[in-house]
């Protein structure tokens, strides 16, 4: 089962994502706060201080009472010399201390200001500058004073702060993405070695363990993730050993048969040549005892080739191999000659001729055996490939039994006791594996089964009978 | 048949042996049995035979350790019985000086056809011309070779193996080939047959055997004998 594709460092992104949201939020509120409230607490106080001065400069006012043309102007005169900038309203009209400050507040100031009491506005000029207005009437007369006073400071300072904090806020950003990429990757990596403990693992390397670093979630899970690398360890290694056990049993069993098999073979092969000497009650009994003698050697023959296969002790040794004589030689050494037709041709391939023919041998008995009437080797060679097709005429294999032909000591039918072992099939794929080659079926019933040998053609090398196993060869 | 010949077979399983000398014996030939090694070196000290069938898994001295002892003094044809799985054996009884080999299970038949081969390399002239190729002079008639004047002590499989590559000097001869013509093999014998072989007769025809320059290897083909 494929596990889907994941994309590593998502959730790192993530966690960074949400460190750098958090701060920046909480970044962006403290600034926007304490920037309202420095900016609140500037302007009161500044209002204040106007305020005090103007109840003040109300009071100096007092002096230039009654407001003819000469007094307004030294009043005008003499504000302006003390460092104020003010406006006058009065029944004469509106007159200013300095041209650049004449300002006159709005409507809803000026009436209260007629009512008697301290009014202020802040104002902007043209030119941009920033105004405190703050005005009173002058005690005992009609006339409006208002003091004007520049807070360009306050905003310019308003402004600096301003900077201050957008610039603390973006530090405080970039810090976020830091400390948080740094303790995302930190926090995640038991998760990173985590899945490439659990890769390795999967991929054989059953001694993987996670270091248990920490006495936390992660290392809680580092122990069992270890306590099951542990587990499958064991059970992987009692299961293998279970394995070669019964492998070696295998070979041990074949060959202690083998000695009491070659006598028997010898005795058999000894007893054969004078059956037509025996009396005719025991004649028949030898002959099926011959008969079973070479059965039980041939059965003790596979064994212990496929105890060697299983062993891994089997090596290739390739040369060039004329594939239609192997095929002729095999069918005479065996008697075969007349009963199974051969077709076609393929240039000389590069194989190992004993695995091969094991694989054909055992093929074309499992033909010969099972599908009896009309066998025919047909050899084929193209694109590279060799394909030999061993058909018959037979009775054809149920599909059922398709998957399991080639395991070991599998008959399609159990109550036939045919001249096979069992293990021809089998040894026949085991071969085919160590050179590369392919077996393949297919069947029809009641019209016959063909077996397809597909090899690989490995081209000749001018240099060299490659030898797969350390051959005994002297070189030169 | 008409091969006469004297074989000690050394066989350690009281039955193989029995139905061995009983099938060698109605093949024409003669035979001592002997059960371990040590009385095989013993039975061979006393009565030299043609030819010793050798079994690898014997009690005490083992087969290739009885074969090492023999090669010593005789280039008697020796042919071992291996019973083990293990390919391995047969490479270090054909190193130990072995000129073939059978694996167990055998047919009776075949042993008598491997042996009578082996009876036949060490006693019949192929030809009678006496081959000379550069310091090497074969003589097949008299059953002697010899390298600058002096005699190679060569078992018959490493004499008939010099013959054949002598008959036709710089001609690459192919395993398959040599195994027809030296071991009699028609069908799928063993090219670690050939290539021991070859090595052992190198050890005893080159003058540095790591570097031949008498019998060369043809990559892909096989070997030849270059004057």
């Amino acid at each position: 089962m494929a596990a889907p594709r994941v994309a590593p460092g998502r959730v790192r992104r993530r966690l960074t994502v949400a460190f750098v949201l958090v701060a920046g939020m909480a970044a962006a509120v403290l600034a926007a706060g304490s920037y309202l409230t420095v900016r609140a607490a500037w302007f009161d106080a500044s209002l204040a201080q106007a305020t005090v001065d103007t109840r003040y400069q109300l009071v100096l006012a007092q002096q230039f009472l009654p407001l003819d043309e000469e007094h307004t102007s030294s009043l005008l005169t003499s504000f302006e010399g003390s460092g104020r900038h003010v406006v006058l309203v009065a029944d004469t009209g509106i007159a200013a201390s300095h041209p650049a400050y004449a300002s006159v507040p709005g409507p809803a100031v000026r009436a209260e200001v007629a009512a008697g009491r301290l009014a202020f506005q802040r104002m902007s000029t043209r030119d941009g500058s920033h105004l405190l207005v703050v005005g009173g009437r002058i005690p005992g007369s009609a006339a409006e004073l208002y003091v004007v006073q520049a807070e360009d400071r306050i905003y310019a300072d308003l402004d600096q702060l301003r900077a201050v904090l957008l610039a603390g806020s973006a530090l405080v950003v970039l810090l976020a993405a830091l400390i948080g990429h740094v303790l995302a990757r930190r926090t995640l990596s038991p998760v990173g070695r985590a899945g490439a403990a659990a890769r390795a693992v999967a991929e054989g390397l059953l001694a993987t363990r996670l270091p248990v670093g920490t006495r936390d979630e992660f290392g809680a899970w580092a122990e069992s993730f270890n306590r099951m690398a542990e587990a499958l360890e064991a059970k992987i290694a009692a299961l293998s050993r279970a394995q070669a056990r019964e492998r070696r049993f295998t070979a041990d069993v074949a060959h202690e048969l083998r000695t009491p098999v070659t006598a028997l073979v010898a005795a058999a092969s000894l007893v054969r040549a004078h059956l037509d000497e025996l009396p005719t009650d025991v004649r028949r009994p030898t002959e099926l005892l011959v008969a079973n003698v070479l059965r039980l050697r041939r059965l003790v023959d596979e064994l212990m080739e496929i105890s060697r296969l299983d062993a891994g002790r089997e090596h290739v040794t390739v040369r060039p191999v004329d594939l239609g004589g192997l095929v002729d030689a095999i069918l005479g050494s065996r008697g075969w000659s007349d009963r199974v037709a051969v077709t076609g041709t393929a240039p000389p391939i590069v194989t190992d001729p004993r695995r091969l023919e094991r694989i054909l041998s055992n093929v074309v008995a499992n033909a010969v055996e099972h599908g009896g009437r009309d066998v025919r080797v047909a050899i084929t060679s193209a694109d590279g490939i060799v394909t030999v097709r061993v058909t018959d005429r037979g009775p054809g294999i149920p599909a059922a039994h398709l998957p399991h032909l080639f395991d070991r000591f599998y008959k399609a039918d159990p109550a036939r006791t045919g001249a096979g072992s069992g293990l021809g099939l089998a040894i026949a794929r085991e071969n085919a594996r160590l050179l590369g080659a392919d077996i393949t079926v297919r069947t029809e019933p009641d019209a016959g089964t063909e077996f397809r040998i597909t090899l690989p053609v490995a081209h000749p090398l001018p240099d060299g009978d490659a030898t797969a196993n350390a051959g005994a060869d002297g070189g030169g | 048949m008409g091969v006469e010949g004297h074989v000690l077979l050394v066989e350690d399983d009281a039955s193989i042996r029995e139905v061995t000398t009983i099938g060698l014996t109605q093949a024409g030939l003669r035979v001592s049995a002997a059960a371990d090694g040590r009385a095989a070196l013993a039975s061979w000290r006393a009565h030299p035979v043609q030819l010793i069938i050798l079994d690898v898994m014997l009690p005490g001295l083992d087969g290739f350790e009885v074969c090492r002892e023999i090669r010593r003094t005789s280039q008697v044809p020796i042919l071992m019985l291996t019973a083990r799985t293990d390919t391995i054996d047969v490479v270090v009884g054909l190193e130990c000086g072995a000129d073939d080999y059978l694996r167990k299970p055998f047919d009776l038949p075949e042993l008598v056809a491997r042996v009578r081969a082996l009876l036949r390399r060490s006693t019949s002239p192929t030809t009678d011309t006496v081959l000379s190729v550069g310091r090497l002079e074969v003589d097949p008639g008299r059953f002697t070779a010899s390298k600058d004047g002096r005699e190679l002590a060569l078992t018959a499989t490493e004499f008939r193996l010099l013959v054949e590559l002598a008959r036709h000097p710089g001609r690459v001869f192919t395993r398959d080939v040599l195994l027809e013509r030296v071991w009699s093999y028609s069908y799928l014998g063993d090219s670690r047959l050939v290539d021991v072989a070859v090595q052992r007769l190198r050890g005893k025809v080159e003058d540095d055997p790591a570097q031949p320059r008498m019998i060369r290897t043809v990559r892909g083909a096989g070997y030849k004998l270059t004057p």
